[in-house]
């Protein structure tokens, strides 16, 4: 059922090496390929059939869904609405991914729409990597679009991973945090070649005492383009902090734009951004424990984007 | 083991000063022996760091050798150098983001093995282990990243160990154990050390001070020769434009 091509993009983007234990739907070339549900967690295809609904059962612990996308069909683009509903008290983590394997000229993408309603004290674990592969000089896009909506007391945390060969990305993160909510958001994307990736983060931090914390790397290798926008819109008494990095290599080009709108005159908002090359005195700390100076620089990047 | 021959290290000059260059380090012939602790200090700008980072190789020689076990190593990378046996802990250590405390061990030893790096932890003893996992960036406070710089270097088991004011930020309480770890590991494993430092400790643990002023060494031995220059400030870099108390251009 899944080959060689499609066994290397599961372990890319979703660490698997079989069909997962537990919920999983996979998503090959725009159709359902497989899927299993289990007690706690139910997949099924939305009425209009253009993607799935995932419903966690309250109170659910220690579970685990995949839900993985690959393409490797030639000039497909393929467009998904994906829900979660993830009941009060649940605590599961969602394994998305988009792996693309390209081995034409004609263009191929993919368009993830995932909406997440996070019951009252719920905690999701939201882990997503895009990755594209082959030899084919066709155009691999990837816009994914997150929409988040913690109820009070939820916990959601959100590592959204862009790792190599995607020539365009066009990524939007929207989240409302209820009450005494918490929103981890860690992005992370290398590009190279002449890629171009864009990230749009708004989060709307509306309930009292909701925490949103965004993190952002990015590296840019070759004549590559990363252009980041994030807001934190405080309308209550609440917390929020943009923390965005980007390391330039090459002729790398780079754009972050952090924002912060206080609406609320105890909203607490904070943010750090730095764009530039690798600091020398790191390469200088690796090369003076043994490693060259392009061992240095990989080691740098690897921890940088970990 | 090492030795400094006519050394140079020149930096262009501001047009200000109606100078093209200036010599950092103007001239300095020193042979260091095996095994042994020297300590180099001097006043504030007179060079002390830039030597240091000519014998690492992270300032370029402008001028003259140096002899590292009878080979010049004067043209050769920070990187040739480390894998030569020459180690180097900054006096500001770099802080990192997404790298670890293990994973400078790793990179310094080879070692990735938990035991194995436990190991090390114990035997270098100032970082404890919750230090291990620890990543080595900007919430490190000072003293914790030079605890860790300092380790790091022994674990890399020099034959040549530098360390460039490796007390700054470190807690009174530790200072002690710190000579003591140094001089340990100059008597178990031979590492000749060189201890950049103003810190009386590491003066008095050295088995030669040199002290240096611009650029160059004016004195070299044991400890209490070296006290009347430490003492009567003749290694004042103001000397020459003092015009004492009443107009202390050195705002001292």
């Amino acid at each position: 059922m899944l080959d060689a091509i499609d066994k290397t993009l599961l372990k890319t983007v979703a660490d698997l090496e079989e069909l997962p234990k537990g919920a999983y739907n996979i998503r090959k070339n725009g159709k359902l390929l497989s899927r299993h549900v289990s007690a706690n967690i139910n997949i099924e295809t939305n009425a209009d059939e253009t993607g799935i609904i995932v419903k966690i059962k309250p109170g659910t612990k220690n579970e685990s869904v995949h839900i993985p996308v690959i393409l490797s069909q030639a000039g497909l683009y393929d467009v998904v609405y994906n829900s979660f509903i993830i009941g009060d008290d649940a605590e599961v983590t969602i394994v998305a991914g988009c792996g693309i394997h390209c081995g034409t000229s004609d263009p191929e993408g993919h368009a993830g729409i995932h909406e997440f309603k996070v019951g009252k004290k719920a905690k999701v674990t939201y882990i997503e990597k895009h990755y594209a592969s082959g030899d084919g000089k066709g155009r691999r896009t990837l816009n994914p679009t997150t929409k988040v909506f913690l109820a009070e007391g939820a916990h959601a945390e959100m590592e959204l991973t862009q790792i190599a060969g995607v020539d365009e990305a066009n990524r939007v993160n929207e989240a409302v945090l209820g009450p005494g909510s918490l929103l981890l958001i860690t992005e992370r994307v290398l590009t190279d070649g002449d890629q171009i990736a864009v990230s749009t983060n708004n989060i709307v931090l509306s309930g009292a005492g909701s925490r949103a914390n965004m993190i952002s790397r990015s590296v840019m290798k070759g004549n590559s383009r990363q252009i980041f926008y994030a807001t934190m819109d405080a309308q209550n008494k609440c917390f929020g902090h943009i923390e965005c990095d980007a390391i330039i290599m090459d002729n790398g080009t780079n754009e972050t734009m952090p924002s912060l709108k206080a609406g609320h005159p105890d909203a607490e908002l904070t943010h750090e951004a730095s764009i530039g090359k690798i600091a020398n005195d790191q390469l200088t700390k690796l090369m003076s424990l043994g490693l060259t100076y392009d061992q240095a620089v990989n080691r740098i990047i690897q921890g940088f984007l970990k | 083991m090492l030795e400094l021959k006519n050394l140079y290290f020149t930096v262009p000059e501001s047009e200000e000063n109606n100078v093209d260059s200036r010599n950092i380090i103007d001239g300095i012939n020193f042979v260091f022996d095996d095994g042994k602790f020297y300590a180099i200090t001097g006043p504030n700008g007179s060079g002390k760091t830039s030597l240091a980072k000519l014998i690492m190789g992270i300032n370029t020689v402008s001028e003259g050798a140096i002899i590292y076990d009878g080979m010049d190593i004067s043209a050769l990378t920070i990187t040739e150098r480390a894998r030569a046996g020459i180690a180097y802990s900054l006096q500001q250590p770099a802080r990192f983001k997404g790298i670890t405390f293990r994973d400078l061990l790793t990179i310094a030893t080879g070692i990735d093995d938990e035991n194995k790096l436990l190991d090390i932890l114990k035997r270098v003893g100032i970082c404890p282990l919750s230090f291990l996992d620890k990543e080595v960036d900007a919430k490190l406070s000072g003293g914790e990243i030079k605890k860790i710089e300092l380790a790091t270097t022994i674990a890399a088991n020099p034959k040549l160990a530098i360390y460039d004011e490796p007390d700054t930020g470190i807690d009174l309480w530790t200072i002690g154990p710190m000579v003591n770890l140094l001089k340990k590991e100059l008597a178990e494993s031979k590492t000749t050390t060189i201890v950049v430092s103003h810190n009386r400790s590491f003066l008095e643990a050295a088995d030669v001070v040199i002290i240096i002023n611009s650029g160059r060494i004016v004195y070299s031995g044991n400890l209490e020769g070296a006290m009347p220059l430490l003492d009567d400030l003749s290694v004042c870099t103001y000397r020459d434009s003092c015009e004492g108390d009443s107009d202390a251009g050195c705002y001292r």
